[in-house]
């Protein structure tokens, strides 16, 4: 190599050293496969939503906001909202009452709790659609685990799937069982690394254990449960092979969440251009609700210092 | 491991539809014996001359590619016989068996690409209208007309013609289904219809005749119904054949006609809410008292299993379910359970949905495989796989052959009515239009709505009518 020749490639090289290129080559994998498969699906189906696309019969034609304002007239669609909210809300509660009950008490580091522990998340592990479709087993009204249990201690089972009113607290139950272990771990978690000072100083100050909780304990616990609750309500809100499973979004729509009711249109009827449109609503209507719980967290600072 | 043969046996595979003598065979014996060619059409059954000219060979080394359901046993007979085609054709043919959501977005994305990566595809009867009638499938007359291509025992009139009518004959110039004698689809890898399941002991306990009437069948699950056995049963669930199976056959029974007008003309009118359609729903529900406790979760899948443990005195159903019913190994009443046509009103005639499925050659496969795969596609409906399908998986057959096989019908003498079921059945209307799947999804809500006490039948027809109504109106079938 002549000495000419090796200034060139050092200066090649030079090049690469710069921190920008650098940081952009290593970069450049991963923004690749974002642009690929996040964001040009998510134009993509942005683009589709302002379309007639169907299966067959459309054409896919730019028809602006008409499959929004038809949804807005769809008595089904607010129904599929409703029962998100409800959903969401419910399952939501629950979980967070339950994890953090199970975090208190598991804190108390009580014989043989590791064992429980371990197999308290196990739901968690289990892909939801098998969920769905073990815990419609087991709710089977002819030959289900579950409603054996309860004729053979002489009670009437709850008709779970048979009726529009049980339907919906059915799905949040089994959405409870599944994911409260998600909102134990991580309280439990939070739980562990919390500062042991300010208990002894409660104790000092002679606060009540019930008194230490709410004032000490919950507020100290208070950034893992929001995490917590926030991760789980855009999970519950987006959940749809559980319902898949389970309960296919009936009887009469009484479980068809907004995600069932854009799959059904999307990939059951060849809808495209609507379901397209009904996932749009979602992700708003998702948005919206992230933004007001965590502002409602944030209006209350006390609670993280 | 052996292959199973024709009659389930281990063995020679190639045996069996010729009563345990394979086809070649047949043809080397009687050229020995001096038979001439133009005589063993004759003899095999065929339609037209014995073709001197047809290899069976000429697409050897091909690969075709085949989309089909795998929510059925079509896939498992096809996939049994597989190494027989590959001996016979040299086609290497490729299955792929989706579930029926995942098969029906396949099937799309294909026909509308530029090429079909698969060279034949398997459709729903009721998808006639969507997939054959948006132009995306080959005419396929030449091919049934040429001997050099097809195969001269594959006999086309051996088709059960009313099968045909649902998935074969398209009427490009009008859009219509069943019309003409432009064929772009083969009744493949089976048809079906509904007949009538009953037990026979207990209907000879009670002094009772099969019913023939709907008014007998209620009469029959009264008389019938007790602790043990539920007088009758039917599809409560919110489930696809709720309204195809149990409400339609009642509907069209009783008088019903589901629509009027023609979506081309914009006036498709749907009749939910006539008082034929309000009977067939009120009657549904007033079973519920002699039905299982939990009918209206019932599907396909508890129907079956409620019928086989002997739950159940009697219902309509799909007649492929009788292989199982009828089949000691899983059922408990296979030696008393009768089928008969379905029931029907004063005046009409036993009549229910047409099922079942046709399979033909996408328009945009590669040209040079075109040959290949009409080959490959007259292999995959020929009758041996018609006859190995009842035989090994109690498939509904699509070949009047099949459903007369002496053989056949003394062990499933089901196939007697199932047949008949086949030949009567209608094409539902509603078929004709894209939106069928969702039109019948949003009734199947509005009934077991109906069915559980959340409304009663008028309403549920009322809301089913103002439903369909707007899905046409904005698909543009009705003005």
């Amino acid at each position: 190599m002549t000495p000419a020749s090796r200034e060139r490639l050092g200066t090649k090289l030079g090049k690469l050293d710069r921190p920008g290129t650098v940081v952009w080559l290593l970069l450049a994998p991963t923004l690749l496969y974002l642009a690929a498969f996040a964001i040009f699906p998510l134009f993509y189906s942005l683009r589709l939503s302002f379309t007639d696309l169907t299966a067959a019969a459309g054409t896919g034609d730019w028809v602006g906001l008409r499959n929004y304002g038809d949804l807005l007239r769809d008595p089904h669609f607010w129904n599929a909202t409703k029962n998100s909210a409800v959903m969401v809300s419910a399952s939501l509660a629950i979980q967070v009452v339950l994890g953090v009950a199970l975090a208190m008490f598991f804190n108390l580091q009580l014989r043989g709790a590791w064992l429980v522990r371990g197999i308290l998340v196990l739901p968690m592990l289990i892909t939801p659609i098998v969920v769905g479709v073990m815990w419609r087993a087991l709710l089977n009204p002819d030959w289900g685990l579950v409603n054996w249990c309860i004729e053979a201690v002489g009670l009437e089972p709850p008709n779970w799937f048979g009726s529009i009113e049980m339907a919906m607290p059915t799905l949040i139950l089994v959405e409870s069982w599944q994911w409260t272990p998600f909102v134990f771990i991580i309280v439990y978690a939070r739980l562990q690394a919390l500062p042991q000072e300010v208990f002894e100083a409660a104790i000092v100050d002679g606060a009540k254990p019930l008194a230490t909780f709410r004032f000490v304990t919950l507020p100290l616990l208070m950034p893992a449960i929001v995490f917590a609750a926030v991760f789980r309500a855009v999970d519950s809100f987006r959940s749809f092979d559980l319902i898949f499973g389970l309960s296919y979004g009936g009887p009469a729509r009484s479980t068809t969440t907004l995600s069932f009711f854009s799959f059904q249109n999307g990939f059951q009827w060849q809808n495209y251009g609507y379901a397209a449109a009904a996932s749009y609503m979602m992700l708003l209507i998702l948005a919206v609700g992230t933004i007001v719980l965590l502002r409602f967290v944030q209006i209350r600072p006390g609670y993280a210092k | 491991m052996g292959k199973r043969t024709m009659s389930g046996q281990k063995g020679n595979p190639g045996k069996g539809i010729l009563g345990g003598v394979d086809r070649r065979q047949v043809i080397k014996g009687a050229g020995a014996a001096g038979v001439t060619a133009a005589a063993l059409p004759g003899l095999l059954g065929t339609r037209g001359a014995f073709a001197a000219d047809y290899d069976p060979m000429k697409y050897a080394g091909t690969e075709i590619n085949i989309l089909m359901t795998g929510d059925e046993n079509d896939h498992r007979a096809l996939d049994d016989l597989l190494p027989e085609m590959k001996a016979e054709t040299g086609i290497d043919l490729v299955v792929s068996a989706p579930a029926l959501g995942p098969l029906i977005e396949k099937t799309l994305q294909n026909l509308k690409a530029e090429q079909s990566s698969f060279e034949l595809i398997e459709y729903l009867g009721f998808l006639t209208t969507q997939q054959v009638g948006g132009g995306y499938f080959m005419q396929l007359n030449e091919f049934i007309d040429d001997p050099a291509e097809t195969p001269p025992d594959w006999d086309f009139d051996d088709f059960i013609p009313a099968a045909m009518k649902n998935v074969g004959y398209y009427d490009m110039a009008t859009g219509t289904v069943g019309k003409g004698t432009d064929v772009y689809g083969v009744p493949g890898l089976h048809s079906g219809s509904v007949i009538y399941f009953y037990r026979k002991d207990l209907f000879e306990e009670a002094g009772l005749q099969p019913a023939s009437t709907w008014d007998e069948f209620m009469a029959a699950a009264q008389a019938l119904h007790s602790d043990d056995v539920a007088g009758c049963s039917f599809i409560g669930a919110n489930d696809f054949s709720l309204a195809t199976v149990d409400w339609y056959t009642r509907f069209i029974t009783t008088g019903g006609s589901l629509m009027s007008g023609d979506p081309n003309e914009k006036n498709f009118m749907p009749q939910i809410n006539s008082p034929e359609g309000i009977n067939a729903l009120q009657m549904l529900i007033d079973y519920l008292p002699y039905a299982p406790k939990n009918v209206t979760q019932y599907g396909f899948a508890e129907n079956v299993d409620g019928f086989s443990t002997g739950r159940i005195a009697q219902m309509i159903f799909w007649s492929t379910i009788a292989g199982p019913v009828l089949n000691e190994e899983n059922s408990l009443v296979a030696d008393v359970t009768g089928t008969a046509p379905v029931p029907a009103g004063p005046g009409h005639m036993p009549s229910a949905i047409q099922g079942g499925w046709g399979v033909g050659i996408p328009a945009n496969i590669d040209p040079a495989k075109r040959g290949a795969a009409w080959r490959a596609l007259t292999w995959v409906t020929n009758k041996r796989i018609n006859r190995y399908s009842i035989e090994a998986y109690n498939i509904d057959a699509n070949r009047t052959s099949a459903f007369k096989d002496p053989e056949l019908l003394e062990t499933f003498p089901y196939l007697e009515h199932a047949l008949s079921a086949i030949e009567n059945a209608v094409t539902i209307p509603t078929s004709r239009i894209p939106e069928f799947f969702q039109m019948n999804a949003m009734m199947n809500v509005e009934f077991n709505a109906a069915l559980i006490g959340a409304q009663d039948a008028k309403t549920a027809c009322d809301n089913v009518q103002a439903q369909w109504e707007d899905v046409l109106r904005k698909a543009g079938h009705l003005a």
